[in-house]
């Protein structure tokens, strides 16, 4: 793969790499290096979701009922449609990915984005409920887990929510970043494979 | 003879009564002195270690020092290893592992499941003493049970900073908190174990020889850490009967039927 | 790039330029200076945070022993200063933060950002043959996140029941409300979570640049051992930092939103948490975090002793795949810290079982270095000087180990001084030693002047002496029983013939914090004074750093992106004697007459 070896203006990537990194199957130089970076952040935060988990089950290990006799139980529906919705979501973010075409991957970057604020609704909701039927964190180790658990997933996904609101836009006015959509792929695949996980070991265990 | 033997159960009850008595101070530089049936395992291992490492740390300072005095005009031995040299590593290593490693694991495995964690063993024997003890900031409260065996009941003895076992008996202990994390240690008998709020841990011993030694706490607890101290008395088993009895009568005397706080004991715990 | 044979070296190379093209260096000074991308400017800052730290982590070392040497007087100067309001005495409230944040800030806030950040950021590029980090502004991101959590650990100095006092190890429930109320111990909390999130950014960067940014023809089995050891040291910190993160996390959520994960006893809810998980979250990231510490140290030793006593590293191969072992098994040990914490002893007895078997790589490593330099033409400059002394304090705080891996041992042995000497001669020996051996060696090349020599010297020899007096009193008082973390020792009599011994320590500390002030000296003198110039390789060495850049290096590193011939270690070879002259041959240096039979240039990718 033989390459021109000026720099493009003023510093910037050749034009040569910028038409390459258009080419799925064949990523540039610099994407294979981001998405390696991706990979061990996403890495490190597995990690911390994988403590997460062993925490939970080292509590749920040592409490003889779970859950406790006295604290309200956990719905399954809602958070059953959530798992549909960010299911949905992660296959608008691979048409994105997929797309050549700007202004479709504009319209799948949004669709991403607003099932992506769906879930967050839906998981509002579950907690509104919660809390008035008496589940509050200070309430023991039950709550404290599932609260914890929740809440942190949550934020990963307002995380990603933005990042895909912002390319969304991006993308609507012409200026998508191929590298970029791939890469908070992986992050928003990574947040759906999370709840997954979640939704498994909390609600329905 | 009646008023005789009265005096003497007086005057035995008074000793009985009286606070623990200071342990005397350790001498010289070596371990504290040993007063437990196991505690030599402890020792022995530790100087077979330090006699291992001494060996090691020993041959390889000389090959450093024979470097270092090396003529510096003479090239340098130009290898990056070869397989003698390499062998050489791997069979040293070997040797290190096997020998010392090996030992230490053998050893430590025989010592844990025939003496320092039998527990089952230890309270199996006839005159085996329990105790519970509930660590707390900053001080150490043990609960002995009736003559029954029973804990939380009237007849129970408690006693603060002030453990009394007789000689020659098992003793096991069950350790429990309910702030923080302590760790019960008895540098005399090489036994340590942490109380943890909200679990039960359990302690065992045996003592060789009347005296007094010190209780220690070994996980830091808050700014009062250094004062947990308490004191353990060995006593010859006449002695420590009559002590017991004792401190009965006055628990019984003392019971309070609505003082919980007072009623902090547990339910032995069996396996 | 990873085509090896395929593809031409002129393409190779220009496929490299292409992907880090050269860019114009900042010109404003807070681009420059402050807000900069440059990994070899983010070294320096880390570089001074850290030393500036270190010497508050060392002050708080010397009240310590002051409390030790002369409990109950008045603290000297510093009394008047920090400790108004007893009239400069030490309480025993103050006394645990003082040993609380002395360990923390050693280890998260001192000897971290120098041995890791420092060298990491500045040696990853050059030594690969890279213009920059994978991820500069993510780099720069890095270090100003470490300075927030520098000023959240300073602040909670300030708070109305003054800093954390739980340990170091911040152990559930007296980490929590229950046991240490107050701002102070949740800022130093919210310091460990920040400066988590920093060590992670670092490890993203140093985990793919290692792997994506390698100069054409250098293949893994021709990197310098140091960046064996930073590179595994990266790995550890993104897999293990987060888990720290966790039990950060989850004990700001009990003490801030009254969770219940690590609460337990009399204020528990509901039967409330489990302490224990909190040490098992604390040991998972706990053990990997030691050899994130030695990681670094154990490679920069290999590299010195090679080039200090100018013959190859002996197996290098085998030194590589034992670090690589090391990392492995480094989360599978954990538990050999919670012994007697009344875990059920078929777990205890594997932890044990690990732990005896992490001794065998740890070996391989010690030994290597011991055959690399038996038979070596010695050269005693100062950075082989430190490099021997961390290898013998190091030594004997691995064997040390030993002792406390073994169970029937440790439950005398733990938690008393025994231990505090066994990490200290690790640690403070190891990774502090260490990172003073790669500072004095690398120093020319950061700064572009040589430092004293004499002075280095000094300051060797007073750091070696002192750190040996020190801490095998220490560990002498542990074999006698003493536990740690005890404000008065002499409450307890079976300690009280110890006084003498830890009056002597103590004396020796302070000498040892004096002799440090050497080092400051020679330091600030040559920085900002006018030291001696260094050329481009004034130690004579091999890798990329000293060969192909000048000290300091320019903005891009290197004018042309170099291409490998082989491995880091070629010293002493006769061949190249006799046709160079030298003892040695740089990594990338073509040698006249042709290839040479046996030269790692000729079979291609080995080392």
């Amino acid at each position: 793969m033989e390459l021109a070896v000026n720099a493009g203006p003023r510093g910037g990537r050749p034009a040569e790499v910028e038409r390459l990194s258009e080419r799925p199957g064949h990523p540039a130089h610099e994407e294979k290096t981001a998405r390696i970076g991706m990979a061990v952040f996403l890495g490190s935060w597995a990690m911390l979701f994988v403590a997460l988990f062993f925490s939970y089950g080292i509590v749920r290990a040592r409490t003889p009922l779970w859950p406790p006799l006295d604290q309200p139980r956990l719905p399954l529906l809602l958070p059953g449609l959530n798992t549909a919705v960010i299911g949905a979501s992660s296959a608008a973010m691979v048409m994105a990915e997929r797309f050549p075409g700007l202004r479709r991957r504009a319209v799948a970057l949004t669709s991403a984005a607003a099932l992506g604020a769906v879930f967050l609704t839906l998981q509002a909701l579950v907690w509104t409920r919660l809390w008035r039927e008496g589940l509050v964190p200070s309430g023991g180790p039950y709550p404290s887990v599932f609260y914890a658990l929740t809440v942190f997933h949550a934020l990963h996904v307002l995380v990603g929510l933005a990042a895909l609101a912002t390319l969304a836009v991006r993308a609507a006015r012409g200026r998508a970043s191929w590298i970029a959509v791939r890469l908070w792929g992986m992050y928003w695949h990574f947040v759906g494979v999370v709840w997954l996980a979640l939704y498994a070991a909390v609600y329905v265990a | 003879m009646r008023r005789l033997r009265a005096l003497a159960a007086g005057a035995l009850a008074l000793a009985a009564r009286a606070a623990a008595a200071d342990p005397l101070p350790e001498t010289g530089f070596g371990i504290p002195r040993d007063a437990s049936l196991d505690g030599h395992h402890v020792d022995d291992l530790i100087h077979f270690t330090l006699l291992a490492i001494a060996v090691i740390f020993a041959v390889a300072l000389a090959m450093l020092i024979w470097s270092f005095a090396r003529d510096r005009a003479r090239p340098a031995w130009y290898t990056h290893g070869n397989a003698r040299t390499v062998g050489a590593v791997v069979g040293a290593i070997a040797v290190i592992a096997v020998g010392v490693d090996g030992t230490l694991l053998v050893r430590t495995l025989l010592d844990l499941h025939e003496r320092l964690w039998n527990f089952q063993g230890a309270e199996a024997q006839p005159g085996a003493i329990r105790i519970e003890v509930n660590a707390h900031q900053w001080a150490w409260t043990a609960r002995y049970p009736s003559a029954d065996g029973k804990f939380g009941t009237p007849d129970d003895v408690v006693t603060l900073d002030d453990i009394r076992v007789p000689v020659g008996v098992p003793v096991v202990v069950q350790l429990a908190s309910t702030d923080v994390i302590h760790s019960l240690y008895l540098p005399n008998f090489r036994v340590k174990q942490d109380a943890v709020p909200g679990m039960i841990n359990r302690l065992t011993f045996q003592a060789v020889k009347p005296g007094e030694y010190e209780i220690g706490c070994a996980q830091h607890c808050g700014p009062n850490h250094y004062k947990m101290r308490g004191v353990l008395t060995v006593l010859p088993p006449d002695e420590y009967r009559a002590w017991l009895d004792t401190m009965r009568a006055d628990a019984r005397r003392g019971y309070d039927p609505d003082d919980a706080d007072a009623h902090w004991g547990w339910e032995w715990r069996r396996d | 790039m990873e085509e090896g044979l395929t593809v031409s070296v002129p393409a190779q190379l220009a496929a490299a330029e292409a992907s880090q093209p050269i860019h114009p260096p900042p010109t404003s000074f807070w681009r420059k200076y402050v807000f900069s991308i440059d990994h070899k400017v983010i070294a320096v800052q880390f570089l001074w945070a850290g030393l500036v730290f270190l010497l508050v982590g060392g002050t708080l070392a010397m009240l310590i022993r002051w409390q030790w040497a002369f409990p109950g007087r008045p603290v000297p100067v510093l009394g008047g200063l920090l400790l108004g309001k007893s009239g400069g005495v030490i309480g025993p409230a103050a006394y645990q933060q003082i040993f609380t944040m002395h360990g923390l800030i050693m280890i998260f806030f001192a000897v971290t950002p120098v041995l890791i950040g420092t060298f990491g950021n500045f040696l990853i590029p050059l030594q690969i043959g890279a213009r920059d980090m994978a991820f500069p502004k993510l780099n720069m991101y890095s270090f100003w996140t470490f300075l927030i959590s520098q000023l959240l650990v300073i602040a909670s100095f300030f708070t109305d029941l003054g800093t954390g006092g739980a340990g170091w190890t911040t152990y559930a429930p007296l980490s929590t409300n229950v046991g240490t109320p107050g701002t102070g111990q949740t800022l130093v909390v919210l310091a460990i979570f920040v400066t988590g999130a920093s060590s992670t950014m670092g490890a993203i960067n140093y985990v793919t640049t290692v792997i994506r940014l390698r100069a054409p023809g250098m293949t893994w089995m021709r990197l310098p051992l140091t960046m064996w050891g930073l590179w595994l040291t990266a790995i550890l910190n993104a897999l293990f930092i987060p888990v720290l993160g966790s039990a950060a996390m989850l004990l700001l959520l009990d003490r801030s939103f009254g969770t219940q994960f690590f609460v337990a006893g009399a204020s528990a809810v509901r039967g409330g948490g489990d302490p224990i998980l909190y040490q098992h979250l604390f040991w998972i990231f706990g053990h990997p975090e030691v050899y994130i510490m030695i990681l670094p140290a154990w490679g920069i030793l290999g590299d010195v002793f090679s080039f200090f006593s100018r013959k190859p590293h002996h197996w290098y191969r085998g030194s590589v795949g034992a670090m690589i072992a090391v990392t492995v098994l480094s989360a599978l040990v954990y538990g050999h810290h919670m012994f007697v914490t009344g875990m059920s002893p078929l777990l205890g007895e594997g932890f044990m079982v690990f732990t005896l078997l992490i001794s065998i790589p740890s070996m391989i490593v010690v030994v290597n270095w011991v055959m690399t330099i038996l038979g070596g033409r010695i050269r005693f400059h100062t950075p082989m000087l430190f490099a021997i002394g961390t290898m013998i304090l190091f030594g004997i705080g691995g064997l040390t180990g030993l002792f406390l891996g073994d169970i029937s041992m440790d439950l005398y042995l733990h938690d008393t001084l025994f231990v505090v000497g066994h990490f200290h001669f690790t640690m403070a020996a190891g990774s502090f030693v260490g990172a003073m051996t790669g500072l004095y060696f690398w120093f020319p090349k950061i700064f572009g002047k040589r430092l004293d020599e004499r002075l280095g010297k000094i300051h060797f020899w007073v750091t070696f002496l002192g750190l040996l007096l020190v801490f095998l009193g220490q560990m002498t008082a542990g074999y006698e029983g003493q536990q740690r973390r005890l404000f008065d020792p002499y409450q307890y009599t079976f300690i009280q013939r110890l006084h003498g011994l830890n009056l002597a320590t103590s004396i020796a500390a302070f000498l040892l914090f004096a002799g440090q002030m050497v080092f400051v000296w020679n330091f600030f003198r040559t920085v900002f004074g006018k030291g001696k110039a260094a050329g481009p390789n004034p130690w004579e060495v091999t890798t990329l750093e000293w060969t192909d850049a000048p000290s300091p290096p320019p903005f891009h590193n290197f004018d042309r992106i170099p291409y490998v011939l082989r491995g880091p270690h070629e010293f002493g070879n006769p061949e190249v004697l006799k046709r160079t002259g030298r003892d040695w041959v740089g990594q990338t240096e073509a040698l006249p007459g042709g290839d040479m039979a046996g030269d790692p240039a000729l079979s291609s990718g080995k080392a």
